[in-house]
């Protein structure tokens, strides 16, 4: 019943542009034809959300009150939670990440990133300790980055450098972890050491084509802030869509696995540490809320809790969306699991020689 | 996508995040009271955009920039041709719509996933959620562990601290639940301690347990707290909320071994309007 409301508003609107543009994609048209089709397009695109709008209001005043299923409503709340926590991170990583585009010449980042990859990598790695954000945050920054001719690793390494060890987060931290200065030294350590190693096995081994970047080249006619408009534009619809994914995604499991399989496992030294490091990927939580929820997983051991701190700001289900929607499903597939067992590997060295 | 159903659904997004923070506290529901701010921010900004980007549209702004970057989508979608793999058909489909769709301007149309935003629309006009409640505490089966770190009790900061010997203290369940697992000095026993949160009944018949959520951050890492009520009245209604006066009940034997926190109540009260639902 409730699953159903959702499934209403959405799938005719889907449906309705996947028949317009199936039109407008595969036959070629003589361009006369152009502005016409446009303009019939966007008088249905209007008439489509007039009706998705009515559909809502009358959905919210007899639907809302017989929504009561306990579960659902649990899922819906977390998935709420995931999407308007992240939204503001994305906004300012959008907003940020276009002024990166539209306003920042090229020739600045030549200046102070070294052209050599191998040694701009560990530059990437130090400053994202300075540049306080989330994950949701740093996707399309590293996607500009890439475009503004910073070499791919290194903003690779920025990418995921960013959220591990940012000012905020570590802060956080610490104040998860009060009277453990160990683990917040350990999760700093471990944080920069797997993006670096990352970024540099990038170097080595990464190949070009497998990230897909919109080559994007603007007029020179157009202003900066319409080359501002339009770049946050494409960011928002190409790293927000897949958040939502991820949001869905991370509060189904949320919901659906049992703390108790949890504390199961939480005896067995390396099974524990694999198992907090799945539960990071799932869970999808925002780095700067993770020492919170890591300190609340009292049964596990430290490496295990550093595992899910190291873990999760590189590699998570809200992560590979929007990774996949920024950079394209071939890098991800590569990409993931590097972070992983790189992630994994220094978790393992700095706990056993921190924690 | 195109670019009217764009703005559209940014106008919406930020519809809803303004829905949620300005005229209701919907969003304490799922987020940090601190928030709030932000998330009107981030709100308005996306109005603004979507406002824009119909603006520049309805304008013809947007077909200026169209044609000058239809050269450089062609050596993209060429590039991405020529590399046969699994997903190959859908990349070349992708590189087509790329190159012809909305007369050859990537950027104009948003990939068919964008349509999800309008989920979160749907979440905050429609379902609004509610807090998380009993159903969370009796799903993750009660507490978590007490916290591993060596706190001594001088090391306490919460409302125990700084009350007078004599006088009611109003605690947060969460500080309530740590003093009870991990205070060696035990100095909450005899002291008269207020508590407020909802009630969840015990799913086994007799007795119920308050309960109170703890965020750090949003829902999704919400950890529950709840203390073992010990009363004479009768059972009260799932997920109502409550304050309550009593005093702990002081456990024989080791602090750490205690599974749940007891609490005698002597005065409890409905609360009508119950606070900010997380701690």
């Amino acid at each position: 019943m409730s699953d159903r409301t959702s499934a209403d508003a959405t799938p005719p609107s889907a449906l309705g542009d996947s028949i317009a543009q199936g039109w407008s994609d595969r036959d070629e048209l003589p361009p006369a034809d152009w502005g016409r089709r446009t303009s019939t397009r966007r008088t249905g695109t209007v008439w489509l959300f007039a009706l998705m709008i009515t559909a809502m209001a009358m959905a919210h005043s007899w639907l809302t009150d017989e929504l009561t299923d306990q579960a659902f409503l649990a899922w819906a709340t977390i998935f709420t939670a995931i999407a308007f926590q992240a939204l503001p991170f994305l906004v300012f990583g959008v907003a940020l990440s276009a002024m990166l585009t539209a306003f920042v010449p090229a020739s600045v980042y030549r200046k102070f990133i070294p052209q050599n990859a191998g040694r701009a990598v560990p530059v990437a790695g130090a400053s994202g300790a300075v540049l306080p954000g989330c994950e949701c945050a740093s996707v399309p920054i590293a996607g500009s980055l890439i475009k503004r001719g910073v070499a791919p690793a290194a903003a690779l390494t920025f990418l995921l450098a960013a959220p591990s060890i940012n000012p905020i987060v570590m802060i956080a931290t610490a104040v998860a972890f009060a009277g453990q200065p160990e683990m917040v030294l350990a999760r700093f350590v471990a944080g920069l050491l797997a993006s670096v190693v990352i970024g540099w096995i990038w170097v080595r081994f990464g190949k070009a084509d497998w990230l897909r970047l919109p080559s994007r080249s603007h007029t020179p006619g157009a202003s900066r802030w319409q080359i501002f408009r339009e770049s946050m534009l494409h960011d928002i619809m190409h790293a927000g869509g897949y958040l939502v994914v991820g949001a869905l995604a991370a509060a189904t499991l949320n919901v659906m696995v049992p703390r108790e399989w949890l504390l199961a496992v939480a005896e067995a030294p390396i099974i524990s540490v694999l198992v907090l490091a799945l539960l990071a990927i799932v869970l999808s939580i925002c780095s700067e809320a993770d020492a919170f929820v890591a300190v609340s997983l009292t049964d596990f051991s430290p490496t295990a809790k550093l595992a899910f701190m190291v873990i999760g700001p590189i590699v998570d289900l809200k992560l590979i969306a929007m990774q996949a929607g920024v950079f394209g499903w071939r890098f991800v597939a590569r990409f993931a699991p590097i972070c992983l067992i790189v992630g994994l590997a220094s978790t393992f060295l700095i706990g056993g020689l921190l924690l | 996508m195109n670019r009217i159903a764009q703005g559209l659904t940014l106008v919406l997004l930020g519809a809803a995040a303004l829905t949620a923070t300005v005229p209701t506290n919907l969003y304490l529901n799922w987020v940090k009271a601190g928030f709030g701010p932000f998330l009107v921010a981030a709100g308005a900004v996306t109005v603004i955009l979507g406002v824009l980007v119909i603006v520049a549209e309805l304008r013809g702004e947007s077909g200026a920039l169209d044609h000058s970057e239809a050269t450089p989508e062609h050596a993209h979608g060429a590039q991405t041709d020529g590399v046969p793999t699994v997903d190959g058909a859908r990349e070349r489909d992708r590189a087509v719509a790329e190159e012809y769709g909305d007369g050859g301007h990537d950027h104009s149309r948003a990939p068919k996933v964008a349509w999800l935003l309008l989920l979160p629309v749907v979440a905050v006009f429609v379902i609004a959620p509610p807090a998380l409640g009993s159903y969370t505490v009796e799903s993750t089966g009660g507490s978590s562990g007490p916290p591993p770190e060596e706190q001594t009790s001088d090391g306490f900061k919460d409302a125990l601290t700084e009350a007078d010997a004599g006088e009611t203290v109003s605690m947060a369940v969460q500080e309530f639940v740590m003093r009870a697992w991990i205070d060696e000095g035990r100095e909450m026993a005899g002291r008269d301690i207020e508590l407020t949160g909802f009630a969840v009944p015990d799913e086994e018949g007799e007795g119920w347990y308050l309960a109170r959520l703890q965020m750090a951050c949003c829902a999704a890492d919400a950890v529950v707290n709840r203390v073992e009520i010990v009363d004479d009245g009768p059972t009260p209604e799932a997920d109502t909320w409550w304050t309550v006066r009593g005093s702990w009940v002081e456990p024989e034997g080791e602090l750490s071994e205690v599974s749940d926190h007891q609490f005698r109540v002597e005065e409890r009260e409905e609360v009508t309007d119950p606070p900010d639902p997380y701690e």
